[in-house]
């Protein structure tokens, strides 16, 4: 959506539709709708929405150690001393470590990749956050790698390439379970979900 | 009568792309309408009963309906989910190289069951052989031939005069092979990507072009014939499509990592 295609819009309110517009799954109607709330919002909350944004951007930096968003580097979670330091669980995107530490049932540390290898999409190994990983596991300190990319292909195809990386040590290489969701059904899944289900099933 | 609003087909995902909050925006090949751009709603949750048929090279019977711009797949059930391919990274790697030129030769409403065909063969191959190259280079090649693009393997295509046994060149955008009268080793036209062909090479892809998959024999194929293969057909392949294919890049990563243990 470029200034000429909304007219009738004041030249201040059309570049903020532009810019809500591009934002992810924000399209030209609900770009207009936040452009015309933004309008109507108290001054203190519009400006603080803005200085948010601002903020973010200047502060926000990646965590030296497991390359999670951090306003301080090394972020709280490498410093934090109760957590296991031998333990790295190796996520594609800052999202999930927030979806790991919603369980409280991982105390180690965590390594984001900030993607997964997509060879249709062009995305390789350089593009992620690899050679930080391979540096870390060069200490010698971890004891446990933990994969918990995404079961998709994608997700796959990185979980292979570290573990062919990696040469047989100390190291104990794991990935998340693989298998039936709760509240999900047997009589849907499908063949290879059902079949990683029978791979991992526990005694009762 | 109003044309049924629902349809069945077979269907291989390509890919796959998030769309909205919960759903899917599927690339599919079919066996009856070619290429297919369709919905699968809901397909990000975990409860959905569609989650886990749309990885790419997964085979699907499915049920479609039609939508306003899109169809929604409305049923799934697998038919093949290639487990073995996807084992390893190779394996994957290069079904999804398959996948790749399927995506960029398939048209939309055009079926073309000979290609749909091909494409399931080629995956299949590289599941007996995950360490060959050559279910690659036969896709390829048949690729080329299902689509119309099939390079002149037996005639100048300069002169037209049947090829002798012996050196011949090789012209991805010219249309195929070359004799030395008409294109001399030395000469380069300027722009073109004229090539050499060793009569090794012209063999093999005579051999490839008439011989099905599955009765192709496990050839002991030198280096250089190999990577002149390779590149003949990689080359005819990318002239054709007009871009880079892009997992060929990671494919070539991986031939130079070392065959470490997978441990899972």
């Amino acid at each position: 959506m470029t200034l000429d295609n909304i007219p009738s819009a004041a030249p201040s309110l059309a570049r903020l539709i532009q810019e809500l517009n591009r934002l992810p799954g924000i399209g030209p109607k609900s770009a207009q709708r936040l452009a015309y709330h933004i309008i109507r919002l108290p001054d203190q909350e519009a400006y603080d929405l803005a200085e948010a944004i601002g903020t973010v951007k200047q502060k926000i930096v990646f965590c030296q150690e497991c390359q999670n968003l951090t306003d301080s580097s090394p972020c709280s979670i490498c410093t934090n001393p109760q957590r296991h330091q031998d333990q790295i669980c190796v996520v594609e995107d800052p999202l999930d470590v927030l979806a790991l530490e919603r369980t409280h049932c991982y105390l180690g540390l965590y390594h984001v990749l900030h993607g997964v290898i997509s060879p249709m999409n062009g995305i390789g190994p350089d593009q992620l956050k690899l050679k930080e990983l391979f540096s870390r596991l060069s200490s010698g300190q971890v004891k446990e790698l933990i994969i918990a990319t995404n079961p998709t292909l994608e997700g796959e195809a990185t979980a292979m390439y570290i573990s062919r990386q990696l040469t047989p040590t100390d190291l104990t290489l794991t990935h998340l379970a693989r298998g039936l969701p709760v509240g999900g059904s047997l009589e849907y899944s499908d063949e290879l979900t059902l079949s990683r289900a029978f791979q991992g099933r526990q005694q009762v | 009568m109003a044309a049924p609003r629902t349809y069945r087909t077979e269907a291989l995902s390509l890919r796959k792309m998030p769309l909205g909050e919960a759903d899917i925006l599927l690339t599919l090949y079919t066996r009856d309408d070619g290429k297919l751009r369709a919905v699968a709603k809901g397909a990000r949750k975990t409860t959905s009963k569609l989650v886990g048929h749309f990885e790419p090279l997964t085979l699907n019977r499915l049920a479609l309906s039609k939508g306003r711009n899109l169809d929604i797949v409305t049923q799934a059930q697998v038919i093949d989910n290639f487990s073995t391919l996807k084992s390893s990274l190779t394996g994957l790697t290069q079904g999804l190289y398959i996948a790749e030129l399927l995506d960029g030769f398939g048209s939309e409403a055009n079926p073309n069951p000979e290609l749909y065909q091909l494409s399931l063969e080629a995956l299949r191959a590289v599941e007996r052989d995950l360490a060959s190259e050559m279910p690659l280079r036969f896709f390829e090649l048949h690729l080329l031939r299902v689509s119309g693009f099939m390079p002149e393997l037996y005639h100048c295509v300069e002169c037209r005069r049947t090829l002798e046994p012996g050196q011949h060149r090789f012209s991805p955008d010219g249309g195929g092979t070359l004799c030395l009268e008409c294109q001399p080793p030395e000469f380069q036209p300027p722009g073109a990507s004229v090539r050499n062909l060793s009569l090794s090479t012209l063999k093999v892809l005579r051999m490839l072009h008439r011989t099905p998959l599955p009765e192709i024999p496990d050839l002991k194929m030198g280096q250089p014939v190999a990577l002149e293969l390779k590149s003949v057909l990689g080359a005819t392949v990318r002239y054709w499509l007009d871009k880079e294919i892009r997992s060929n890049s990671f494919l070539e990563h991986l031939q130079h990592l070392p065959d470490s243990p997978v441990y899972f």
